[in-house]
């Protein structure tokens, strides 16, 4: 018995035709998998994927490390991705993740355990000229902040929590 | 995508009928061949330009940036390793804007790294200190925490890993997937994370794994069977063959107090490219265990228990002196032959000897007039790279100098049950661990039951030294000067790389004196295995112009038989 549903593989098989190759679909696949699994890739999803893929398991592995939205540990249903490259840095990023920090108790690369925070450092996110910023799982940026604006953010955020499921 | 990037491996295959290009390298004027990657050319001609990631037997990477050269005409510097040479080209990599970029380059690899090469396996063969030393900067203009990563990590059975060390060249990834084609390793992460890795279900076990510590530039990745044992800089180094298989790939020995501390591959273009296999690296511990035979010995018979029957109490043995010894075993094939004729003898040679033992054994063979002479190749698995099924270094060596039954002789199989059923008097064997798998331990119970005498030369004790009337101690191949014959017929030298123990000889002189002593004749000269390949090549035509004159460290092809003159001059084996 697999990780991935049925309906699940058919659904990565059917992009196969948009692409030359089936490796081609890999970020595709692993979206859809984290969308079917509260936003991360469980055990064994990479060895099933790269079946479906006929590629080697490592290369699920390499590629799901490689980008920090894809995540192979449960995150929080808010998923804090704070830019810690050069530019943010610069502009004050460490403050700000420190703010996220001691707001919510956790330290980075943690999530809350509540399940509903986690904040993770990430590479440049290519809005170096609004930095410092953040991205909250796939929404839009938010931009030019200051560890004042914290506890505003994190406000905001809880209020959605009634909203879709959990 | 793998099996492409093997195609664009630089070095001379892909050059070979390019037509020639005029490059000017810091002044000096070089002919190269079109396309050929100018970090190449430069090293071929003796110019050093630094560089991590380049390995001439793997596909370009491109990633370390040490390479950066200034090109006349081009907007910006160049990475040498990834710019084909062209027609014109104009190369400097001494000017100060090349200095200063190497410079960061060096100055980026050292913000995290440990420091740590007081404990480090690779210092004194290490491109981080050697550049460190020649470009780098002397002080650091940081002080921020170094990052820390996985120390003294097993990432497979026989290499362990230093995340810390590593910088990320990507050689060892390259490896396994061009090379071994095993794909273990990858860079998982990004950026600051970014660190090599396998999957937990699969490490890096393949059989060519320790390869990956060979190459990789730094202390990342090391041999396990070398952590820590030796500094570099202690090992003499001697140039050798392998003796685990019939590919005989190119070695250097590091030796130190007179023992091997490890064996790394030595670079032939013609054999075994920069590669050997785990097994062959790590089978040399044979050369200086605790299995050594050093002593001569005599099972005398006046102090064997009387009553054990079958010879199995008479195992009461002495050690004697190498003459004492020979002469005794002389004396016994004499007798034998007297009484019974040539046809009572059986001699089993071994193809991990010499090409020199063993022309020395045919002719010893020759005197003792018995047409019972074969020897037992040991065989095992192999694959479509380098390991080859002959488990054993000169079989091809052996046949050619015509190790094998002389008319109506016994082959090894019939020599063995001729030992066994008595019809055989004196049993010679040479190197015994495989005739003693084959006779198992009641076979060879019975053979020396029945027969009037076991001499048994070997370097290394088995069942069957230990039932032997006769022990001559013979010596491995590290210890004695000769050649090897690979599988496809090269010849290749090995050299003494480490002092025997007091007076053993090597096999090749013991089979002469052996000889001499049989027919009562006077000493043969000083055994010497260069007058003896020379008597090769003037004896044995597929031998002609084979010497170790000629040979030189990549070793020459036998001549096929007709061929006459046709023997082929090995490319030069480069470092
Ligand atoms: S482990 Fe060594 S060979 Fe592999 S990437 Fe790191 S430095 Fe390069
Ligand atoms: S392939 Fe054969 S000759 Fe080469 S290292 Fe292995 S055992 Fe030795
Ligand atoms: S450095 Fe933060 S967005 Fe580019
Ligand atoms: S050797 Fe050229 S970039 Fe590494």
């Amino acid at each position: 018995m697999g990780v991935l549903s049925e309906e699940l593989k058919q659904r990565i098989a059917d992009e196969f035709p948009k692409y030359p190759e089936k490796r081609a679909v890999l970020l595709t696949a692993l979206h859809f998998i984290q969308a079917e699994h509260d936003g991360w890739i469980p055990p064994g999803a990479s060895k099933e994927v790269a079946e479906l893929l006929e590629i080697h398991q490592i290369d699920v592995e390499e590629v799901i490390s490689f980008y920090s939205l894809f995540h192979d540990e449960p995150v929080g249903k808010f998923h804090i991705q704070v830019c810690a490259n050069l530019s943010c840095c610069l502009a004050g990023a460490r403050p700000l993740i420190r703010a996220f920090e001691e707001k919510l108790d956790i330290r980075s690369g943690e999530v809350t355990e509540d399940g509903v925070f986690s904040i993770a450092e990430v590479e440049c996110l290519g809005s170096c000229g609004t930095a410092p910023m953040l991205q909250v799982n796939n929404e839009p940026f938010l931009e030019n902040l200051k560890p004042d604006d914290v506890p505003g953010i994190l406000d905001k955020l809880r209020s959605r929590l009634g909203e879709g499921k959990r | 995508m793998s099996d492409e990037t093997a195609a664009s491996a630089p070095s001379t295959m892909n050059g070979r009928f390019k037509k020639p290009v005029k490059v000017v390298i810091d002044g000096r004027e070089i002919t190269a061949e079109a396309g050929h990657p100018l970090l190449q050319v430069a090293l071929d001609n003796g110019i050093e330009i630094p560089h991590y990631c380049y390995h001439p037997k793997l596909s370009i990477d491109g990633s370390c940036r040490m390479c950066q050269v200034k090109i006349e005409k081009a907007p910006k510097l160049a990475i040498a390793c990834n710019t084909p040479v062209t027609d014109g080209m104009v190369v400097d990599t001494t000017c100060d804007e090349v200095a200063f970029a190497r410079k960061g380059v060096m100055e980026l690899l050292l913000i995290n790294h440990p420091l740590d090469c007081p404990i480090c396996d690779q210092a004194g063969e290490c491109y981080l200190q050697d550049y460190s030393f020649g470009y780098g900067s002397q002080e650091s203009r940081t002080s921020s925490p170094r990052r820390k990563g996985l120390k003294r990590h097993p990432i497979g059975e026989r290499v362990i890993f230093d995340q810390e060390r590593c910088i990320l060249c990507r050689r060892c990834v390259r490896f396994t997937k061009e090379i071994s084609k095993t794909d273990e390793l990858r860079v998982f992460g990004i950026g600051d994370k970014s660190r090599i890795g396998t999957t937990s279900e699969r490490p890096l076990n393949n059989d060519y794994s320790i390869n990956t510590a060979d190459i990789c530039p730094v202390g990342a990745l090391l041999s396990r069977d070398f952590h820590h044992k030796r500094r570099v800089w202690f090992l003499q180094e001697h140039e050798s063959v392998c003796p685990s298989c019939s590919n005989g790939c190119n070695v250097k020995l590091g030796i130190y107090n007179n023992e091997i501390q490890r064996m790394v591959p030595r670079r032939n273009d013609e054999v075994n490219d920069t590669w050997m296999c785990d097994h062959g690296r790590l089978n040399y511990h044979f050369a200086q265990d605790e299995t050594r035979v050093r002593t001569p010995l005599i099972r005398d018979d006046a102090h064997a228990a009387p009553a054990s029957g079958n010879g199995a109490g008479a195992d009461v043995k002495y050690a004697t002196t190498l003459d004492a010894a020979l002469e005794a075993a002389a004396e016994k094939l004499r007798g034998a032959v007297s009484v019974h004729g040539g046809g009572a003898i059986g001699v089993l040679g071994s193809p991990h000897l010499t090409n020199e033992d063993l022309f020395r054994l045919v002719q010893l063979v020759n005197a003792l007039g018995t047409p019972n002479f074969d020897m037992i190749v040991p065989v095992g698995p192999a694959d479509d790279f380098l390991i080859k099924p002959e488990k054993a270094a000169n079989a091809a060596g052996a046949r050619a100098l015509g190790v094998k039954p002389g008319d109506g002789g016994k082959d090894a199989q019939a020599i063995l049950e001729g030992a066994k059923s008595g019809e055989l008097r004196v049993l010679l064997i040479v190197g015994s661990a495989d005739a003693a798998r084959v006779l198992g331990e009641t076979g060879i119970k019975d053979a020396v039951a029945k027969l009037d005498a076991l001499i048994v030369v070997d370097a290394n004790r088995s069942p069957l030294t230990d039932a032997a009337t006769i022990v001559l101690p013979g010596l491995v191949w590290a210890e004695k000067d000769g050649s090897f014959t690979n599988h496809a017929g090269r010849v290749q030298r090995v050299r003494q790389a480490m002092e025997p123990h007091a007076d053993l000889q090597p096999e090749g002189a013991l089979f002469a004196r052996l000889a001499a002593l049989f027919a009562r004749g006077s000493a043969p000269a000083a055994y010497d295995a260069a007058a003896t390949l020379r008597e090769i090549a003037a004896g044995v035509p597929a031998f002609a112009s084979i010497g170790f004159d000629t040979l030189g460290s990549a070793g020459l092809a036998l001549q096929e038989p007709g061929a006459a003159g046709a023997a082929e001059a090995a490319a030069p084996a480069q470092a």
